[in-house]
This record gives structure tokens, C-alpha cells and sequence, in this order.
């Protein structure tokens, strides 16, 4: 008699874009006193959606598997079970506002950025847009922020009505930055809006600054991770400020950013504002319709975290863009 | 006759002259890849004993593992941003002390400093010693009666 075991040995950051399905097929051990042979199969599979750009940071729409390898763990990956183009078409666009003291010279035109972006692309549903706001004293919202301690939700559907956009301009900034904090807001927001086949994107309009949250980067970075969710960081202390571009600001932006296989935007100062947020919203909508997805057999059973970067075989132009690693929980430890 | 040895002669060596660069590259695979430090482009006196430098010791540099015919070698690049082509073979040779890998079937080199150089033979060994130990610890019995229980709660 064989008795079939399946275990799945599941990823913490359990996402859409990037996980590891291990199943085990094992034949029972114990049947091995009847005298009957056991036979075990592993088959662990690593899953990765990404997109490339080329030297002028314009995503790639033809590539082919060809021209690229995976460094899994160190390991570097040329066999891969399968490439395909990502049959992820529609967006789940949540924007994250900065409202702090530190960026209220820029808030009014920030406000304005956003509310370009959520009128701007009809191809994303109204109710598939959100916004929500971090730091700022909490006047005129609704669920306003007591000080601007606590992030909230300015709308979450109809974003583009009039009510919301008046809203939005009567928000007030000020006060300190809870960045890191309203970074795990915006996950939850993600996580309990979660619609099947639809791709998470926050598109976060920030400083870099955090003053007063109670949670660390870290903390937030991986519950960005979590949800699957790519970042799309626009820097708002580079553009009226180009020597901020030398100081720590950035990294946190940058990193997250690169971390989720999003991107980092710093505008220089002579751009339109509707020219930025014209190409936020396009880069978010070209990286998607030029996304693929890469499986491979998991190189290492290594448990914990695997790190994960895509590089060029041939062509060193060009740059791939994914979450940066995965979780393996072999056999469900 | 003498003309045409001399102009043999000299064709010759043009030929060699030019396809030195081109004609000598080793052939091998890179099979690991990781971020590590630079230190190792960084170790000047004045590095070693000035101040503290920032930026030396936030950058880290790629490192690639490269398999040849009979020797592994353990490559670092010079900067954050040099990289090695991740192709099945790439073509390299060795440089005063460096190892010059070409790049995209170009005559352009990147030159690498060499920080390990192991006989293949001992390399596999060490790889196939680790492989065991990983596959053993992997493949640990799992207890299902504490899966069991885990289950029921």
C-alpha cells in the first residue's frame, strides 16, 4: 500500500509575483517494514515576475530568457522551467501621501500631482484607485489623523469625483513622519483589498523622512514585501531641493523601491509636475504590459531567506527588475 | 625570395601582434555570484591607515565564482557597478596579476582582481562536501506526529 504525503512548504511573503511552491510527493516510510518500496520526489519550484529596462530606463517590451540568469542565493540560475509574458493585466493603485511639516512647501503641488495621477489613466477602474495620507494635522479628513500620528484612507473608491478631490485639497500638512508606520498601513490597506489576478502598486510621494514611527524600516520594507506589493517612489524632497540629492534621504526611497522590483523617481527641477505624474503613472502601465515571469527548480533547500537578483548574460545595458528574495519553509517548519 | 620571407615575416607578426589579445582566452562558467566588500581594491596605505572613508565601506563589489577547465577562480570586481556577463561561457584571460573577462564578444575587457584561485578537482570536492551536508539537513525526518498535533490546534 502507498500512501501519499503532500506537503507544500509555503513562503512567509506569500505574494503573487515571487514564491516557492514545494511540493513533496513521499511515499509512506513506515511501509517500508512490509517489504514494499518508498520512493520520495521533491519538486520545488521558484516563481518570479519581473521586467527589464535598458540604458534609458525604458522598459523592454521584447526579451528572451536567453538573456538573463537568476542569482538565487548566490547561485546562478540558466535553466529555467519556464519564461512567459505575465498575464497580470489590471492594477491595484494605492497612493501614499506624505503630509509632514517636512515637505508642506511641496504639499499644494504634490496635492495637485496626485490628483492628476488618479483623473490621468481610465484603463485603472475607479475602484481599484486609493489614496491614503500619512503625517499632516488631519484637517478636513475623514477619519482624520489625530495630530497626523495615524495614517488614513482620504478615499478608497471614487477617487475621482468631486468630493474626493476637494478633500484632498483641503488636507493640511504638518507635524512629524511616520513613514515606516504608514508603510505597514498601506500593506494592511493592501492585504484586506486583495483581488485575485490584479497587481498591487503603491505609489508612494514622499520625503524619505521618518521622525516618529513606532515600526523600522525593516519592519516596513517587509510588510511591503509581504503583500507582493512593486513601490513606486517619488521623491518629494528632490524636487525643489537638488542638494537634498546628496544627503541619506533617498536611500530608504531607493531601496524600497528596488527591493519590490518598483522604481524610484526624482524629478529634476525644470520638469512640468504633469510631465512627472504622466511618468509615474506610464511607468507603472509599460513595466506591467512588459512584465514576465520566470520559473526555475529551487536551486538550494538552504531554509529562510533566499536573496534574489536578475543580471544580463549579454547585454550589461540592461537592468532587470524584481522583489529582491523569497522565504523557503521547507516541509512546513 | 628574400622579399617575399620578409614580407611573410612581418605579416606574421602583425597578426600575432593584433590577435594576442583575441587568441589567448580561457574559456569558463560563472556559478556564483555574490555583493561583498571592496576592500580588497581598497588596500593602500593610505586606505589602510588614513581616515575612515565612507564610501569605501559602504560599497560592496560583485563577486563571481568562475569554473575553468582546471582552475576555479574567486574574481572581485574594482567598483559596485562592474559586472561579469551571466553567460553559459564567457571568455577570459589572465592580466598581470588580473583577470581580464571579455565582454559581449566585444574586444573590450573588464578586468577583474583574482582574491582565490583552487585546482577544480579540490573545488568540487568542497562543493560536493557541502552539497551532501545541505541535502542531509534537508532531508531530516519530519515528525508528523507533532505535525499532527499541530493541525488538530
Amino acid at each position: 500500500m502507498f500512501a501519499h504525503g503532500h506537503t507544500r512548504s509555503a513562503l512567509l511573503a506569500l505574494s503573487a509575483f515571487t514564491y516557492v511552491l514545494a511540493c513533496t510527493a513521499a511515499a509512506d516510510e513506515t511501509n517500508g517494514s512490509s517489504g514494499l518500496p518508498a520512493y520520495r520526489s521533491n519538486v520545488s519550484e521558484v516563481r518570479v515576475t519581473f521586467f527589464a529596462t535598458d540604458e534609458n530606463n525604458h522598459p523592454l517590451p521584447t526579451l528572451t530568457k536567453a538573456d538573463f540568469a537568476v542569482v538565487d542565493n548566490e547561485r546562478v540560475v540558466r535553466v529555467f522551467r519556464s519564461f512567459t509574458h505575465s498575464d497580470e493585466t489590471s492594477l491595484d493603485v494605492v497612493v501614499l501621501l506624505d503630509l509632514s511639516e517636512s515637505v508642506a512647501p511641496r504639499l499644494r503641488a504634490t496635492i495637485i500631482d496626485v490628483l492628476q495621477l488618479v483623473a490621468r489613466e481610465r484603463s485603472i477602474p475607479d475602484d481599484n484607485v486609493a489614496v491614503l495620507s500619512f503625517g499632516g494635522t488631519g484637517g478636513g479628513m475623514s477619519g482624520g489623523t489625530s495630530g497626523g500620528l495615524q495614517p488614513a484612507v482620504l478615499c478608497s473608491s471614487g477617487c475621482r469625483s468631486s468630493d474626493s478631490a476637494s478633500k484632498l485639497l483641503g488636507v493640511k500638512g504638518g507635524g512629524t513622519t511616520p513613514l515606516f508606520d504608514a508603510l505597514i498601513f498601506g500593506a494592511d490597506f493592501i492585504a484586506q483589498h486583495r483581488r485575485a489576478g490584479v497587481r498591487p502598486v503603491l505609489i508612494l510621494f514622499s520625503d524619505d523622512y521618518d521622525t516618529i514611527s513606532l515600526h523600522s524600516a525593516p519592519e516596513a520594507l517587509q510588510a511591503v514585501l509581504d503583500e507582493g506589493a512593486l513601490i513606486y517612489s517619488v521623491d518629494m524632497g528632490k524636487s525643489g531641493n537638488q542638494s537634498s540629492n546628496q544627503g541619506s534621504g533617498s536611500m530608504f526611497l531607493r531601496r524600497v523601491s528596488d527591493a519590490t522590483g518598483g522604481r524610484y523617481f526624482s524629478f529634476s527641477v525644470g520638469s512640468s509636475r504633469q510631465d512627472d505624474d504622466a511618468a509615474v503613472l506610464n511607468a507603472v502601465l509599460e513595466d506591467l504590459h512588459a512584465s514576465y515571469v520566470v520559473t526555475y527548480d529551487l536551486p538550494s533547500h538552504e531554509a529562510g531567506f533566499h536573496s534574489l537578483r536578475l543580471l544580463p548574460t549579454h547585454n550589461l545595458n540592461l537592468t532587470f527588475h524584481s522583489r529582491n528574495g523569497y522565504y523557503y519553509e521547507p516541509n512546513g517548519r | 625570395m628574400k622579399s617575399t620571407l620578409l614580407l611573410a615575416l612581418v605579416w606574421t607578426s602583425i597578426s600575432m601582434a593584433f590577435a594576442a589579445p583575441l587568441g589567448i582566452y580561457q574559456h569558463g562558467t560563472v556559478v556564483r555570484m555574490r555583493m561583498g566588500d571592496c576592500m580588497l581594491m581598497h588596500r593602500g596605505f593610505m586606505n589602510q591607515f588614513g581616515p575612515p572613508q565612507a564610501a569605501a565601506v559602504e560599497e560592496s563589489c560583485s563577486e563571481y565564482t568562475l569554473v575553468a577547465d582546471k582552475v576555479v577562480y574567486l574574481i572581485v570586481g574594482k567598483s559596485s557597478n562592474q559586472l561579469v556577463p551571466l553567460a553559459e561561457v564567457i571568455d577570459f584571460r589572465l592580466q598581470n596579476k588580473e583577470l581580464a573577462v571579455r565582454i559581449d564578444d566585444a574586444r573590450k575587457e573588464s578586468k577583474f582582481a583574482i582574491k582565490e584561485m583552487t585546482l577544480r578537482s579540490e573545488w568540487e570536492r568542497i562543493q560536493k562536501h557541502i552539497d551532501d551536508r545541505l541535502n542531509e539537513s534537508s532531508h531530516q525526518p519530519v515528525d508528523t506526529s507533532i505535525m499532527a498535533l499541530r493541525s488538530r490546534e
